[in-house]
């Protein structure tokens, strides 16, 4: 490298073979776009580069494929010794069965207004308040923001009973209100866009301050949009945690027309017997919606969205 | 911040004031006066769909008594069902009757208040009520009574015994006799080249400690000495050793279930509960399970001295009982007593025997209207190992029930597995039944 | 302009309606500026933090009264004062759960935060099938946790698993027993938790990554930096803040694993898997000790916070 000349135009050329994982892995930056002298070995590194990534991808979906395969098998051929990889016959029917023996359409309502709400409310309101914790100062702000996270390193399943038994006081015992007010409100989402927000240089906001705009406009014009990709992770992740949550609705929600898809599952669970093959049918319908919204979400994830504002 | 903290403590002191509140209902026991006009009960049950046994209940007591109506309020199985009924009972919110699914709760829930007292029930009912005697507590009072009564049996294959040339149980069994019928089948399938074992024993601390306990000389759940596992424990690893049953690592880690192993016929023999019956008629018509005959004979015993038909084969079993929520309507009291008194009684083990499910009350009657189902054995042995058991209870009712279980269980995933020897899983979970629990 | 884009925070002491004044400025002016500041911020903090309060803040304060009585979850909370506390220093089984947490926290932490941010940086590229490859390395945390544990204790299986064909082919003589051994069945657990989480962790990454500024990279090309150093010192001090929130959370929700080692080895076999949030749920749940299970949830919190703490001072030694 420091012996041949460099051509100015392309600083970036890594001297070592294309695909050696440093020079990708340099902060993931993209390799430039186009760069026309791609050659047999650049195609080759490629190639393998997929192939290994397309394997990573079959292992990791491995147990996804189990749960699909299962979904297409009788009761008493889900478990077998050894596992049996082709479902013979191949049962359709429990694709079938699922919707006529079971109320999955209430569930999958429930659980997508569930998921949709406490979304909305813990993106809305943790924003909110990290904008306050990160570029307002007042006092007591750090210990209370330590409470905050503090509050999180509590396992959920030790304070769940007097929690309940405040909420049932209050009269949201099996309603749907009990399980967003339970989620949305979480520490979280505050910690994660505050720390987003510090990332976000103070001197944009002391220019709009001296533009004349409001804290509140600030928040609004300037942080929100600059924190598409937090915003976009956060939802994501409150989105899924919210859809697969089973305990909370296990303790709050009792009348079956207000069954989420996790708890309405384990009726195929009796006392004595399990519907293994109907419950796995039901875990790949479930997990579908949410794959689907994570591919649409996850394209906020590209770099730009954010610098460009602090360019500006 | 200042304000706050103190904002926060009185909040939480007004909780923790109704923590201690809301648990004064208890003494409201047998008030008030019989409500006129329709009433309507609410019954705690767990998953509806596949254990229609609440919902039977339910409406054969409807069916006798218009007026009133039972609403059964759906719970999830298992040990969830546990944890969201110990939720509603601590925050009021709970059915007016309901089950308790575990005998090793019971002390729990009528210590805490949490049940009525129902000894007036209890002195109506038929004294063979099976495990009756199990919910009589210290001050001499019943506040619940059993409904059902599984009792573990041994099943076993016909066609598989016959194809081995190995003699099916004949109800003179020991536990050795039954080891060596597994090797023997075992050996027939491995020369057939069929990968059937003797012996399915599923991975539950049960199916080997609920009949140690219940048969082994000078057992003790609470005595601080375990001595008495091992040799339950060394036969089954013997056998898993030899291959003659399904080795315990491949059981948990495949999932094995044992509705699979017995009904697709990977196993000749399956010690187990009577509940399983119903299940295996009902996936050997949907097809889930192969078609092949099968019995049932009493569980193999510890000695001769219990074994043949002239005897009481010793076996193990837990009621499952059913009690009345203190926060009940003093008006619906009289109305639930009944209701209970007609679930545990001759009505509800009617209705529950024809639906396959073994009840606590188990007369001439009762059980001609179970074996009478269709599919179930009509041989003169299974008929015997369905009504004649001493049935002990794996859970006796104690308050140290619970810790010395889990400690047990552990002991039992541990030597099961062969992570440590029987010798030193059992002093193991002798120390730590001396250091956590106090005994011995 | 790039090296203030990397800046978090001005020093104490900045102009503006945001900048806390210091120690020194007691006029009149500031504090009313002060006033009107702490009343905004309070403004912006005040939606969440309602709920926050009565429905987190309140029951864990509630927890922490409970962890000084007997309570059997009905009957009133009879105080026993620091009893429960005196009995968690004798009692075995909370010690190996306590050592356990810890053996799963020391491996699983460093772990998935490389795992997670290799991931990141693998897959903030534009390259043909991101979406999907992002996908699949987030599709085990929304699989079906009971698929996946039965899953992998059939990939562990000590005779017929994959897993262990693997490793005889590979030469391996006696390879591990995995779940079905006291002393694999923590390695197993880590690495599927670790499979299972490094896809919530890389989205957090991932969306730390964008506030990199380009132009910091281009500066740092042009100084020659090859790859290594620009991801050293250009990449890593940009990540600071999610590094620290990933961190932070990682810590806490290793300290708290539970419904993972819950369906895949149930604590087993023996204790070898057990850990401090399944202790308590067993204390609480299925032995009714709740004020005990409160006493243990207390030091668990305990030792969160003290690592929290740590964690929060020694980020701001960095900041400063």
């Amino acid at each position: 490298m420091t012996t041949v000349p460099a051509v100015p135009a392309t600083p970036g050329a890594p001297a070592a073979p294309p695909s050696t994982p440093s020079s990708t892995a340099a902060g993931g930056r993209p390799l430039r776009p186009s760069r026309p002298d791609a050659g047999p070995a650049r195609l080759l590194g490629r190639g393998l580069g997929y192939a290994a990534m397309v394997l990573a991808a079959a292992v990791i979906l491995l147990p996804f494929a189990w749960m699909v395969i299962s979904s297409l098998k009788n009761n008493n051929q889900v478990f077998t010794v050894p596992v049996q990889w082709v479902p013979d016959p191949v049962v359709w029917q429990n694709y079938v069965d699922i919707w006529s023996r079971s109320d999955m359409t209430t569930w999958l309502k429930n659980t997508l207004v569930l998921s949709v709400a406490v979304t909305f409310l813990q993106v809305v309101t943790g924003s909110f308040a990290a904008y306050g914790f990160s570029k307002m100062h007042f006092p007591g702000r750090d210990v209370l923001f330590l409470a905050y996270v503090g509050t999180i390193a509590v396992p959920w399943q030790s304070y769940m009973i007097p929690q309940f038994i405040m909420l049932s006081n209050a009269g949201l015992s099996n309603t749907l209100w009990s399980i967003m007010a339970l989620q949305a409100f979480s520490a979280f989402g505050v910690f994660l866009m505050r720390q987003y927000f510090e990332t976000i240089p103070d001197s944009l906001c002391e220019a709009a301050r001296i533009d004349g705009m409001s804290e509140y406009g600030i928040w609004r014009r300037i942080m929100l949009p600059l924190s598409v990709p937090a915003i976009a992770s956060l939802t994501l992740l409150t989105f899924v945690n919210t859809w697969n949550d089973y305990l909370g609705p296990l303790i709050y929600l009792r009348s079956p027309e207000l069954w989420t898809v996790q708890l309405g599952l384990k009726t195929f669970i009796g006392q004595y017997n399990a519907e293994h093959a109907l419950i796995m049918t039901g875990s790949v319908l479930s997990v579908l919606p949410i794959a689907l919204i994570f591919m649409l979400g996850q394209r906020y994830f590209v770099e730009g969205i954010a610098t460009t504002g602090v360019k500006g | 911040m200042k304000r706050t903290i103190p904002t926060a403590l009185g909040a939480s002191a007004a909780v923790a004031l109704a923590l201690t509140a809301c648990s004064g209902g208890g003494d409201a026991a047998g008030g008030g006066e019989p409500a006129d006009g329709p009433v309507t009960l609410t019954l705690a049950g767990w998953s509806l769909a596949s254990t229609p046994e609440f919902q039977t209940i339910a409406d054969a007591y409807s069916a006798e008594n218009p007026d009133v109506t039972v609403e059964v309020v759906e719970y999830p199985a298992g040990n969830d069902y546990d944890t969201a009924l110990v939720a509603d009972l601590a925050a009021g919110t709970a059915p007016d009757v309901y089950i308790i699914k575990n005998l090793k709760n019971y002390l729990t829930f009528q210590t805490g208040n949490q049940l009525l007292d129902i000894s007036d029930v209890a002195a109506d009912l038929d004294p063979a009520t099976g495990g009756l005697e199990h919910y009589e507590v210290e001050d001499g009072g019943t506040y619940a009574v059993p409904y059902r009564q599984d009792s573990w049996v041994l099943f076993y294959n016909q066609d598989l015994f016959e194809q081995a040339g190995v003699a099916v149980p004949d109800g003179s069994w020991t536990w050795d006799d039954y080891a060596q019928a597994a090797r023997d089948l075992t050996a027939a399938f491995t020369a057939e080249g069929s990968s059937a074992v003797g012996t399915y024993q599923h991975n539950w601390q049960s199916t080997l400690q609920g009949f140690a306990l219940a048969q082994a000389p000078g057992a003790d759940l609470f005595g601080g000495d375990y001595s008495w596992l091992a040799p339950y424990y060394e036969r089954s690893l013997a056998l898993q050793e030899e291959g003659a049953q399904t080795d315990y690592g491949t059981i948990t880690t495949n999932s094995l279930t044992y509705q699979a192993q017995f009904g697709t016929q990977q196993a000749a023999m399956l010690p187990m509960g009577t509940w399983y019956a119903a299940t295996l008629i009902t996936q050997q018509e949907s097809g889930e399970a192969d078609d092949f005959a099968w019995g049932v004979a009493p569980i193999p015993q510890h000695d001769s001295s219990t074994t043949g038909t002239d005897a009481t084969p010793v076996t193990f079993g837990d009621p499952t009982g059913m009690g009345i929520n203190p926060a009940i309507d003093d008006a619906k009291v009289e109305a639930a007593k009944d209701f209970v008194r007609f679930a545990v009684g001759e009505g509800g083990a009617q209705a529950l025997a024809e639906i396959g499910i073994t009840p606590a009350l188990l007369n001439d009657a009762v059980l001609d209207a179970y074996l009478g189902l269709e599919g179930m054995p009509t041989d003169e042995l299974s008929r015997f190992a369905f009504q004649e058991h001493d049935t002990k209870p794996e859970n006796p009712v104690a308050p140290e029930t619970a810790a010395v279980q889990n400690i047990l269980n552990d002991a039992h995933s541990a030597i099961m597995s062969g992570s440590v020897s029987v010798e030193d899983g059992l002093a193991e979970a002798e120390n730590r039944v001396a250091s956590e629990v106090g005994i011995g | 302009m790039a090296t203030i884009a990397v800046d978090e925070r001005p020093p104490a002491g900045a102009r503006g309606p945001g900048g806390p004044p210091g120690r020194s400025s007691r006029r009149r002016p500031g504090s009313r500026l002060k006033r009107r500041n702490t009343l905004i911020g309070w403004s912006f903090i005040l939606p969440n933090f309602v709920g926050f309060a009565v429905l987190t803040l309140v029951p864990v304060i509630t927890l922490f009264y409970l962890s000084l009585t007997s309570w059997n979850v009905f009957g009133a909370a009879e105080w026993v004062g620091l009893d429960n506390f005196a009995r968690l220093l004798r009692d075995g089984s909370y010690h190996t759960a306590l050592t356990n947490t810890v053996y799963y926290a020391a491996f699983h932490i460093p772990l998935t935060l490389a795992a997670s941010l290799g991931l990141a940086l693998l897959l903030n590229r534009k390259l043909r099938g991101v979406a999907f490859f992002r996908t699949v390395a987030f599709f085990p945390y929304i699989t079906s946790i009971v698929a996946i544990a039965v899953v992998w204790n059939m990939l562990f299986s000590p005779e017929f698993g994959p897993v262990n064909q693997f490793l005889g082919a590979l030469g391996v003589e006696n390879p591990p027993g995995w779940t079905t051994s006291a002393d694999w069945s923590m390695p197993a657990v880590i690495l599927v938790s670790i499979w299972r989480d490094m896809g919530y962790y890389m989205l957090l990454f991932l969306a730390g990554l964008q506030t990199v500024p380009a132009e910091l990279y281009e500066a740092a090309r042009m100084d020659g930096a090859n790859g290594w150093q620009r991801f050293w010192n250009v990449t890593i001090p940009c990540l600071r803040p999610t590094t620290f929130f990933i961190t932070v959370m990682l810590t806490i929700q290793s300290f708290k694993v539970f419904d993972l080692i819950l369906v895949m080895t149930n604590g087993g076999p023996g204790q070898s898997t057990l850990v401090l949030s399944q202790y308590i749920y067993a204390k609480g749940f299925v032995e009714n000790q709740f004020g005990y299970a409160s006493a243990v949830a207390v030091s668990l919190f305990l030792i969160c916070i003290l690592i929290t703490i740590f964690q929060f001072l020694w980020n701001k030694r960095r900041d400063a």
